[in-house]
């Protein structure tokens, strides 16, 4: 077996758990993430939703009931989150715009708008575009984006369809950074004859580099260019995790990535060693600190059974709305199922409240209460609660 | 109310199920020209919401020998005339400990009695033939049970309708019966998506709408007496056993499993409900079957449900029924309401051939024409055509996939499209599966959808309509079991929905 030692092992790999690992191994500690496989931020829109109340979502905060994680975090707290991210995506080839102060909107493939706070400059002038005419330009063959949906919706807009050779969003983005396909793009698209406004695409412009791509496509047809997300695997959400994983990496972090954990060893009140399974030779990875950023049921830090809900990891105590009967509403489009409120209470430390731990922190969807898709909240949840539990580990450590 | 269109016809059938659908084909072989109008699409009702089963008789037996022997004479009938929807798996009566042998011996008996062949298999028989049954069976005893798929069925016996002069339309609500001089002499059916009214003219009018069959009578200012009871089944993501397996003892709740293409159908229950429309699963029931068929099979408890649905039997009410009924046999019943309408009532997806036989001998009579039921001879027509879109198929065309659950690629979509000219997103799942696999259509339907703007079968507003009832329909039959990793896709499912293209609304 294999023997590592950490000031702080984080157990899961998504935004909240790259958040704490950002910002302890820029702190000078020993840090490792080890996580499952890939984080269901792969799957997002790439935009960090804070809070979908109004155009101040910081101003909002207050009316959350008091077990949200955000009111134990608090405004400033929140805030500082969404700059310490922006100012880490400011030095990678795909920076974000916004602040907490302010929500935007941003266009979806059906046409609706969704609120978000900050977003990656590739969807930047998807603000405010349906004030003036709107070009969507699709791909052949592409499975999930379908712009009649968009031109149906919006009165001032149209759309063409281009050829890229390839179908899948992955396969045309690869594609936007192959050499001259951009050229070759964009000599098509100053060919149609578009009237003045605004170009959107779904979001492909590339997995590196997106923001390279966009400004040669904008300057070379005069007009701002924009991306739409799309339905899973979503390309802005790849970038995202791409980017915070090589920024963890950058400063030193190590990453234990694929391997599910077997065992953890805990010694009274503390937790000391996770044992990850792998074939052959399993690792024993120590720690001084355990931060716990498993996300919930879908990236499988929660699983239900037919009667009960677990914590997959130590096992810890679920809050959980009732039995099975009441975890869903009746209306699938209503928001606010129950389910969503279970997971982990913490304290103002996020440590787990129910629970004798002192050397492990719980942050992201696992925490009890975020009810995600009820207030659209996830990546800010992910990055303020993330940040937190990160400080909150920090002043622990001896 | 939209255009008014008329058509003329002799009879006129109400319900696209099982029974309807066979009694157009039966019309159709006797010459008869005939009109079939169902509400939804085919096998909409409880013909579409049962197990697939091809009852051998066996569950039948011991309480209700008629019926025994109907299923069984029904049974080799539909094994020889259609072969490409029936799955020849042979069944299991599997007695567990703690089982009776009384009702065991009984069952031998009555079986032996009814003409259905049975063989006993000791445990490790029956183990060899399904390793997934419980270990400490105490045996099993083997029937010619087999797994039918309804739905083409219904296609295939609507086939020949079409092909001889029948029509038949689907998607059309019978929304008044026409009566002049106390007589019913047509119906006005709605069209759903566009409310187009058509108006339809026969001599007999045949109620063949199952659960629904007392709420048509009533447009006739006539009435039937039913009991409704609805029964809810569960879908496993895969096959865990290639033969119907039933518990050995008296029928009750959960103890059949039938396995259908990938996946394995098991239940049911029974509870007596007001309305068929409305129609509720609670999630006791999916426990309750769930529990009763890990007993049979212990991989339940562990196998992904993708899914629970609930279907209603048109149960006859015991007391003798009012007007001109009259009993064909204990488990179905014809009825002429002496007005120009009958109603047949009751009985199984095993014997609706019977029934519809049973049926059109009745308006034959009414008619005073002499032609003799062929539907017993025959194989159903178009089974080559329409024999289902098997995996082999499927295989050969990978690439452009739609549906990455049941491998749909879309230029098969394209083609139930074109060929039916359909605006109902169900009518492209029923006839490509299509969304029938573990993501429930989460991902596909959104596609299809598309693909149906795409080729100008329906706009992007209506587009967006379907998408929302698909999805509201698609939870109703989610929810009652969501747990484990088919609650995981769920989350991913409303995440997209609710959160990415933020389709939701605040309560």
């Amino acid at each position: 077996m294999s023997e590592s030692l950490y000031d702080v092992v984080i157990i899961g790999g998504g935004m909240s758990g790259l958040m704490a690992g950002i910002y302890l191994a820029g702190k000078g500690f020993k840090t490792a993430i080890i996580s499952r496989g890939d984080p269901v931020c792969c799957l997002s829109t790439g935009c960090i939703d804070l809070l979908d109340a109004g155009v101040r979502p910081l101003e909002a905060i207050v009316d959350l009931p008091d077990g949200h994680p955000y009111r134990l975090v608090g405004k400033k707290g929140i805030d500082a989150a969404l700059k310490v991210f922006r100012d880490i995506m400011a030095f990678c080839p795909i920076p974000y715009v916004g602040s907490a102060r302010h929500n935007r909107e941003i266009l979806t493939p059906i046409g609706t708008f969704k609120t978000t706070c900050l977003v990656p400059r590739t969807m930047e002038a998807s603000q405010g575009c349906r004030d003036e005419y709107l070009h969507v330009i699709s791909f052949a063959g592409i499975r999930d984006f379908y712009p009649s949906y968009i031109t149906s919706k919006l009165p001032n807009t149209g759309f063409s369809l281009y050829d890229a050779g390839v179908s899948s969003t992955l396969a045309i983005a690869t594609r936007f950074e192959e050499a001259g396909f951009v050229d070759e793009f964009c000599t098509w698209l100053s060919s149609l004859e578009i009237p003045p406004g605004r170009v959107a695409l779904p979001a492909v412009l590339g997995l590196v580099n997106p923001m390279a791509v966009m400004e040669e496509i904008s300057g070379r047809i005069g007009r701002d260019v924009f991306e739409i997300p799309t339905l899973p695997p979503s390309i802005p959400g790849l970038r995202l995790f791409r980017t915070l994983k090589k920024s963890f990496q950058d400063r030193g972090g190590d990453v234990f990535w694929g391997k599910p954990i077997s065992s953890v060893e805990t010694r009274g009140n503390v937790v000391e060693a996770v044992t990850l399974a792998a074939s052959g030779r399993p690792s024993r990875v120590q720690g001084r600190a355990f931060i716990l950023a498993t996300g919930s049921f879908v990236s499988g830090g929660l699983y239900a059974a037919r009667d009960a809900v677990s914590e997959t990891v130590f096992g810890l105590p679920v809050e959980v709305p009732g039995a099975r009967k009441d975890w869903f509403l009746n209306d699938f489009f209503t928001h606010g199922h129950p389910i969503e409120g279970s997971g982990i209470e913490v304290d103002a430390s996020f440590r787990p409240r129910r629970n004798e731990l002192e050397n492990l922190f719980v942050c992201g969807s696992i925490l009890a209460g975020s009810e995600i898709m009820k207030h659209h909240c996830g990546h800010g949840l992910a990055l303020a609660t993330g940040l937190k539990a990160a400080i909150s580990c920090e002043r622990a450590l001896p | 109310m939209g255009l008014f269109l008329s058509i003329k016809t002799d009879v006129i059938i109400i319900g696209g199920g099982a029974t309807g659908c066979g009694i157009a084909r039966d019309l159709a072989l006797r010459g008869v020209p005939h009109q079939l109008v169902e509400r939804g699409d085919f096998a909409s009702g409880a013909t579409g919401a049962c197990h697939g089963l091809l009852h051998s008789g066996g569950r039948y037996a011991v309480k209700d020998p008629d019926a025994a022997r109907e299923c069984i004479i029904e049974n080799a009938i539909l094994r020889r005339i259609a072969r490409k929807c029936v799955e020849p798996t042979g069944g299991l009566f599997v007695r567990l400990p703690g089982d009776s042998k009384r009702y065991r011996d009984e069952f031998m008996a009555s079986c032996s009695a009814a003409g259905i062949e049975t063989s006993v298999l000791s445990p490790s028989k029956a183990l060899d033939l399904v390793p997934s049954l419980n270990p400490t069976l105490e045996e099993a005893i083997s029937v010619p049970d087999c797994s039918i798929d309804p739905f083409r069925l219904c296609m295939l016996n609507a086939y020949t309708s079409r092909h001889r002069g029948g029509g038949i339309l689907t998607h059309h609500e019978v929304v008044e019966i026409i009566q002049e001089k106390g007589r019913c002499v047509g119906i006005k059916a709605r069209e759903r998506l566009t409310s187009q009214i058509k108006e339809i003219r026969g001599r007999v009018i045949i109620n063949a709408t199952g659960a629904w069959g007392d709420k048509v009578a009533r447009l006739a200012g006539t009435s039937v007496p039913m009991s409704l009871s609805k029964g809810s089944l569960i879908i496993t993501n895969h096959r865990l056993t290639n033969m119907v397996i039933n518990r050995l003892r008296p029928p009750s709740d959960g103890d059949i499993i039938v396995p259908n293409e990938a996946v394995c159908l098991a239940g049911t229950t029974s509870i007596p409900v007001p309305d068929p429309n409305a129609l509720e699963i609670d999630p006791a029931e999916v426990d309750i079957v769930a529990t009763q068929a890990e007993q049979m099979i212990p991989a339940f408890g562990t196998t992904r449900l993708i899914r629970a649905y609930t279907g209603v039997r048109p149960l006859l009410k015991p007391a003798s029924p009012s007007g001109d009924g009259r009993s064909i046999s204990r488990g179905f019943q014809v009825i002429d309401h002496g007005n120009g309408m009958f109603s047949i009532l009751g009985g199984k997806l095993t014997t609706y051939r019977l029934m519809a036989e049973k049926m059109v001998d009745v308006v034959m009579a009414h008619f005073g024409i002499k032609a003799a039921c062929r539907t017993a001879e025959l194989p159903l027509e178009g089974q080559d055509e329409l024999s289902g879109y098997p995996l082999s198929k499927r295989l050969s065309s990978m690439d452009d996939i739609v549906c990455e659950c049941e491998l749909v690629a879309r230029h098969t979509v394209e083609h139930a499209i074109n060929t039916m000219g359909t605006q109902y997103v169900g009518d492209i799942q029923h006839r490509t599966r299509l969304g029938m696999g573990p993501c429930q259509g989460g991902f596909c339907t959104y596609r299809a959808l598309g693909i149906m703007q795409d080729l100008g079968r329906v706009s992007p507003e209506v587009s967006i309509t379907i998408l929302k009832e698909f999805l509201q329909r698609r939870f109703k039959g989610i929810r009652p079991a969501l747990w484990g990793d088919q609650l995981r896709e769920e989350q991913l499912i409303e995440s997209i929905y609710l959160g990415i293209l933020n389709m939701g609304s605040r309560p």
